[in-house]
């Protein structure tokens, strides 16, 4: 029994020590399988989601069959197509570095730890997290939380906010978003936070959108970014190549409406600042 | 693989302190579930083999009921699923009294109680018939047949197989996360977010899971060489 535990510490051992292999240059990868694979999210209106026809779809994917598809295409020489695959805040750092897809492009916040591990385009969308509540809720804001049952997304960063921050909050932290917002459906908790701009979408979701309000002050500041493994400049400046030219045509400001203009999935009209901040990106 | 390993991420910070709860938790967790499913396991294995018809059908409606369906629906059917049949204020209490780790231990311990409970069939029918009419011949009830002889060796029979389903039992432990719990895996993504490196985080949960189940398989074996019916279960492998 020792002798087998011995055996398989050694294997971990060497399998970790083994040293990285070979950096993956992303466009020659893409050019070879003429397939730009994405990780994405089912559950996030209106950035990427399964709707009613059973599509998948959203804002971040029209971004990067709209924008992003166009400046690879360019970059390699020959179309490509644009396949999707399911990744969570847990999955996604690992299906990058693992190869398995090519760009995240759902709901990813931009912070400095993840950078560490990851590239981010341009940032694309900017909110910050508040609270879904039951209308009449007693809680209005991240200074009422005290003793109340709070779920959250676990990976997100407004989880680990909470967690440092209000640690007199019940955190629940749930894998997914429908889960989460079961919880809060049935009472199990008294508030689910994350990005003000995801809670406006599952608002407009539920069975009574009108039992239900997103409430708060921005508690953190959420800049959504398209990740990319590290260290691939060349990917990296074609992807930002296209969200600059999606700005600068601005069609990037056609897709937004599409989504969340006056007629779209989730009415929801750029501010002036968050504009002035994402044309800054670009020396605007 | 464009990845740089950072192993002092396990050490640093607040992660060894999440990996020490995640771990008080799984077990924990999974010795009240393991408790659940063996006295279910127990009842339900010998009503299977009962000479009264009607308790032999409820052990397998049970049996085939809750192990035919996946362990993550049951995970939910228990915590989504239960507490609204119960009046709002026990709900709130329910709901302020980790609501998700009791769930989770039911949705375990039920699901693997039904699991468990063909292992001890088994071991109960490998029994030689002549055995339980042996008993009631020398002036045993049927329940008195079953609590002294029949069980007494059955247990000691299905050792192995039931050290493989407490084991399962343990891994299977992790599907609690997907309704809040946070054990061991719980915290193993928690380190991930934290620091971004899911290879380091992965490894330390893969190697305190490995470490308990073969802790627990070692103390198993022995406990079989210990109560091995000299003649019955003779031939126990020797010590690895």
């Amino acid at each position: 029994m020792m002798r087998t535990l011995a055996l398989v510490l050694a294997l971990a051992v060497a399998v970790s020590a083994a040293p990285a292999a070979a950096q993956t240059d992303t466009l020659e990868k893409i050019k070879s399988s003429g397939v730009l694979v994405i990780g994405t999210r089912t559950g996030s209106p209106p950035f990427a989601y399964v709707n009613k026809n059973n599509e998948w779809v959203g804002f971040s994917i029209d971004l990067v069959e709209q924008l992003v598809k166009p400046s690879v295409e360019k970059a390699i020489g020959r179309s490509i197509k644009v396949e999707k695959k399911e990744s969570t805040p847990p999955t996604r750092i690992p299906l990058l570095t693992s190869n398995a897809v090519d760009l995240i492009a759902g709901t990813m916040t931009d912070t400095p730890e993840r950078r560490q591990s990851v590239d981010f385009s341009y940032t694309f969308f900017y909110t910050g997290a508040q609270f879904l509540v039951k209308k009449g809720s007693p809680i209005h804001g991240v200074n009422d939380i005290a003793g109340k049952r709070i779920a959250s997304q676990q990976g997100s960063t407004n989880a680990k906010i909470l967690r440092e921050k209000y640690p007199q909050a019940q955190l629940r932290e749930f894998p997914d978003q429908p889960a989460a917002f079961q919880a809060l459906l049935q009472g199990q908790v008294d508030a689910y936070t994350n990005d003000g701009i995801q809670l406006a979408g599952l608002k407009v979701k539920a069975p009574h959108p009108d039992e239900w309000e997103v409430v708060g002050d921005f508690y953190s500041e959420e800049p959504y970014g398209m990740a990319m493994r590290k260290g691939d400049a060349k990917f990296k400046a074609a992807v930002d190549a296209g969200l600059k030219q999606g700005w600068e045509s601005g069609k990037y400001f056609e897709i937004y409406d599409h989504w969340f203009g006056p007629k779209g999935e989730l009415p929801y009209p750029m501010s002036p600042q968050v504009k002035a901040y994402l044309l800054k990106q670009i020396g605007k | 693989m464009n990845y740089t390993f950072k192993w002092s991420v396990l050490w640093t910070g607040q992660s060894g302190h999440w990996l020490l709860q995640g771990l008080a938790t799984t077990l924990e967790l999974s010795a009240l579930a393991w408790l659940l499913a063996v006295a279910l396991g127990i009842l339900s294995g010998a009503l299977r083999t009962a000479p009264v018809a009607p308790l032999r059908w409820a052990a397998v409606s049970y049996v085939e009921f809750f192990r035919n369906v996946p362990l993550l629906v049951w995970m939910f059917f228990w915590y989504f699923g239960v507490p609204p049949l119960l009046p709002r204020v026990a709900q709130d209490w329910v709901f302020n009294h980790s609501a998700e780790f009791w769930a989770g231990t039911v949705a375990l311990g039920v699901y693997h109680g039904a699991r468990m409970s063909e292992v001890i069939r088994s071991g109960i029918q490998s029994i030689p018939r002549t055995q339980f009419e042996a008993s009631l011949a020398t002036g045993l009830t049927t329940l008195q047949a079953y609590r002294l002889v029949i069980l007494p060796v059955a247990l000691r029979l299905i050792v192995p197989p039931g050290t493989n389903e407490s084991l399962n039992l343990l891994k299977n432990s992790s599907v609690a996360l997907t309704i809040s719990v946070a054990e061991l895996t719980f915290q193993t993504r928690q380190i991930e977010t934290y620091t971004a490196k899911a290879i380091e985080a992965l490894t330390a949960g893969t190697l305190i899971y490995l470490v308990l189940c073969l802790s627990i398989a070692t103390i198993m074996a022995r406990v079989e060489r210990h109560y091995a019916i000299p003649g019955l279960i003779s031939r126990t492998t020797p010590a690895g």
